[in-house]
């Protein structure tokens, strides 16, 4: 067995460097607490706080749920089946993701709450539902996180070896049992890894429970960080300390899950959906008018208003600064993230080692803290270390914040990735003499490439809309689109909001199919 | 795997190249952009609403400056983390509250009795460590299609009536409506404050992130009015005329409108302090209080400057010092009374 053999010391050692690089924040926070006069103790008892931490972990749980079951049947609908365009679904089902909380959410709603657009169209909808509090705040999340399901589960589909759903079908089995007990359990590893990410995710946004009214723990933190900032500080180790125990807990129920090694030697199998195929279509369609359609319509409509009542002007606008900025700096940090968590993801899953456990644990839990307390964690760590201070409000360090901030979202990938090249392939490839970077050149990243890319695909999907560190790290002057949506919606400029998160869309959309859809289609 | 294979292992060398030759540059952009002799100002203000004024200083006075933008709270909680370490010479302040958190971290200087005097004495700090630029009123905007004139209050102690119930926004974790409630506790005491907020929580007033969504909400016809300042809704205006939205400025002295300033400050140790003083004689100039009076529909500080024609004469509205000394337990105090109000749940 691969998993028995243990770990070169190198190999460890760049493990447990990288770990340490995500265990800046929760540092910082233990720190900062040590310091202040609010002991965690008294801030645990609090009954305000308890209700809030409650909040937060309900909303966590059932947007984590749903997003289980939405991501899995949109990725296997994509990836596997034979649903009408799926190629243009293939490059739309992602981009969700891309909306900032805080625009997505102000959008959905102008679109689809009381009075919102939706009334406005000859559709015959008098009065919208309200979408507000625990629903609201569960519809927007569901809508806008899915991804982080669906595009692990896409790569891990695709790269399926087909012969075992072939002998079940050739054995009688229903589609639907095939999928059942064949797909689902091969799928399984990266299921939980994606829905870990929701549920961290959920737990850390802002954006969206402080638009829909809904009081989550981080609304505490954020409505205390500057009058009551001890309060504050420790209210994020406590998310800190429940996004560790969440990701442990997970951890130990993947530990039983096997992921079976898949060398793929055809194409994966397409599924017919016989007399389910417009059904799926129609079902799927309606899903994405809810999650792009309906914060499109309304960021087209500020941006209509505004270039008709003039105060919005495309050529004054200059949005090509800020479009190559957000590129450029997604592109790298998504490259950066996942060959950070490359070594990690070998250590845990082809050898025996004691560090990888917490290693992984870290970087995945740092994923559930506020972006400001990640942020100041960054000013922290550079001011004070005498090696890195000269990096302070250099891209560096920003891309360093980014990683620590967005690893998490590239190391399952990996992990799942690295799990799926066959040990045998590695063991024969040693046998014929090629060293371990030969190896990890011709055997392992091609056959990795699918997982790594989804991986990377939402490292930088995140990148893009990120925007405490943006603006606390960025070197000055630095202009990104989520940050110039920021500033527009900051001045209720709805138009230039509108107009830019159009942009923010689109050439996420572009990035996603050039790097993501297109290298999974490259493999077929 | 066929045709790919051949391909897809080239990726990495090249990726590793790229991404070596932006990490180089990265490094080697800070070595050549440091501090100098540059005026660095944070604001707290969005580039859209002050960045003209700004380039405008520059070129006068040929001093060259760098903006970092941010939300207020954040940039202070950034410069106080970085402490003496700070490239920070100016902070500007959406609100009181995280200026006056600096304040009170000890981060900034005592600024020039001349340029103090440049204000009257509510619109800056009692210990001249910060100074006041422009100001916006609380109002209570209202949807024009839901509500009729007469039902508007005087006060806005009355929105804790039942005829309100489940009428009236807030945005209870915004530096804005904290500011608010700070100065109705140091006017009429924290049992008065307290008492409202429970009244408002009693009443279900339903609860919005900031500005810019109540009155987005009360545009659409979602919840008939909120508690806002009172430009956010000539922002709006601007981009729809249409909008059937229209601000109600309660009565004069009431508590309810009050002015909230933006803060200026010099930060303590500044190597600049002799060009950051002149940015801020520069704020208080003729010229920039007209810019806050027609461009962002503020009221200018400075005296001698009128507001646009749209707004009620500055001596009509409340102009509650928003000050620390002798507000027990300080600003610390009101996020907890809002907090144990219930109002954010």
């Amino acid at each position: 067995m691969a998993r028995a053999r243990r770990a070169p010391l190198t190999l460890s050692a760049a493990s447990a460097l990288v770990a340490l690089g995500f265990a800046t924040p929760l540092a910082y926070l233990v720190s900062r607490v040590a310091v202040g006069d609010v002991r965690v103790s008294s801030v645990v008892g609090d009954e305000v706080v308890q209700d809030a931490l409650f909040r937060t972990i309900v909303l966590a749980t059932l947007v984590a749920a749903s997003a289980a079951v939405v991501g899995t049947a949109l990725a296997w609908l994509v990836a596997r089946s034979d649903l009408p365009f799926r190629r243009v679904f293939a490059v739309l089902v992602p981009l969700p993701l891309v909306f900032p909380s805080f625009v997505g959410a102000l959008a959905l709603r102008a679109s689809v709450a009381p009075g919102g657009l939706l009334e406005s169209l000859p559709l015959g909808i008098d009065r919208l539902p309200q979408v507000d509090g625990l629903f609201g705040s569960w519809l927007v999340l569901t809508l806008f996180t899915y991804p982080y399901v669906q595009l692990p589960v896409a790569a891990r589909l695709r790269a399926l070896s087909p012969s075992l759903e072939e002998s079940a079908r050739l054995l009688g089995r229903r589609p639907l049992a095939v999928f059942v007990q064949v797909v689902l359990p091969q799928a399984r590893t990266a299921i939980a890894a994606g829905t870990l990410l929701v549920f961290l995710y959920a737990v850390s946004d802002f954006g969206a429970v402080d638009l829909l009214g809904y009081p989550a723990l981080t609304r505490v933190i954020y409505a205390n960080r500057v009058l009551r900032r001890d309060l504050a500080m420790a209210l994020g180790l406590v998310l800190a300390v429940v996004a560790l125990l969440v990701t442990i807990a997970e951890r130990r129920a993947a530990r039983n899950a096997a992921t079976a090694p898949s060398l793929r030697t055809k194409r994966s199998l397409t599924v017919p959906l016989g007399r389910w195929r417009w059904p799926a279509f129609a079902l799927v369609v309606f899903f994405l008018l809810n999650a792009i359609a309906a914060p499109v319509l309304s960021l087209a409509h500020w941006t209509r208003r505004g270039l008709s009542s003039g105060s919005l002007d495309v050529q004054d606008a200059d949005l090509w600064t800020p479009v190559l900025n957000t590129a450029g700096i997604a592109l790298v940090t998504a490259l950066v993230a996942v060959a950070v968590v490359l070594p990690l993801a070998f250590l845990s899953t082809r050898y025996r080692s004691r560090i990888a456990g917490p290693a992984l644990t870290l970087v995945v839990g740092g994923f559930a803290l506020p972006g400001i307390v990640i942020a100041l964690s960054m000013v922290f760590l550079s001011l004070n270390s005498p090696l890195l201070d000269r990096l302070y409000q250099t891209f560096v360090l920003l891309v360093v914040a980014y990683v620590v901030h967005f690893g998490a979202q590239s190391v399952r990938a990996a992990a799942v990735a690295v799990s799926s090249v066959p040990a045998r392939l590695d063991d024969a490839a040693r046998m014929l003499g090629a060293d371990r970077w030969r190896r990890l050149f011709r055997i392992d990243i091609p056959l990795m490439a699918p997982g790594l890319a989804a991986g990377g695909g939402l490292v930088l999907l995140s990148t893009m809309k990120e925007l405490p560190a943006t603006l606390l790290l960025a070197p000055i002057g630095f202009e990104t689109l989520a940050t110039r949506i920021w500033s527009a919606t900051e001045a209720n400029a709805l138009a230039e909001a509108g107009l830019t998160a159009l942009v923010l869309l689109a050439v996420s959309g572009l990035l996603t199919w050039l790097l993501v859809v297109r290298r999974a289609e490259l493999l077929d | 795997m066929r045709a790919s294979s051949r391909r897809l292992p080239r990726l990495p060398r090249r990726a590793t190249a790229l991404l070596a030759a932006l990490l180089l540059v990265a490094v080697a952009a800070p070595a050549c952009s440091t501090d100098g002799d540059r005026l660095t100002i944070y604001s707290g203000r969005t580039s859209d609403l002050i960045s003209p004024l700004l380039e405008d200083f520059s070129e006068e006075t040929g001093i060259a400056i760098d903006v970092r933008y941010g939300d207020s709270a954040d940039l202070a909680l950034l410069i106080d983390e970085e402490g003496d370490r700070t490239e920070a010479d100016v902070f500007i302040s959406q609100s009181p509250g995280a200026v006056g958190f600096l304040d009170e971290q000890g981060m900034l200087s005592e600024l020039d009795p001349a340029l103090l005097d440049l204000v009257d004495e509510q619109f800056r700090a009692g210990d001249g460590q910060w100074i006041g630029l422009s100001g916006r009123v609380r109002v209570l905007v209202y949807n024009t299609d839901e509500v009729e004139g007469s039902e508007l209050p005087d006060t806005v102690l009355e929105l804790t009536d039942e005829r309100f119930a489940g009428r009236v926004a807030v945005a209870p974790n915004n530096g804005s409506f904290q500011d608010f409630v700070t100065a109705m506790r140091l006017e009429l005491g924290d049992e008065v404050a307290t008492e409202w907020l429970d009244g408002m929580a009693a009443n279900d007033a339903p609860t919005y992130s900031n500005n810019t969504a109540i009155v987005e909400a009360v545009a659409r016809g979602e919840v008939p009015m909120g508690l806002v300042n009172h430009y956010y809704l000539e922002r709006a205006l601007a981009e729809d005329p249409d909008l059937p939205a229209a601000n109600h400025f309660f009565a004069e002295g009431d508590v309810g409108s009050l002015l909230i300033v933006t803060g200026t400050s010099i930060i303590e140790g500044s190597d600049q302090s002799e060009d950051a003083q002149r940015l801020l004689e520069f704020l208080l100039s003729e010229q920039a209080q007209r810019y806050f009076a027609e461009e962002t529909f503020e009221y200018p500080l400075a005296r001698g400057v009128d507001p646009a024609d749209t707004v009620p004469p500055l001596d009509s509205i409340n102009t509650t010092t928003i000050d620390l000394d002798g507000l027990g337990g300080g600003l610390a105090r009101t996020a907890e009374l809002i907090q144990d109000s219930g109002l954010d749940r």
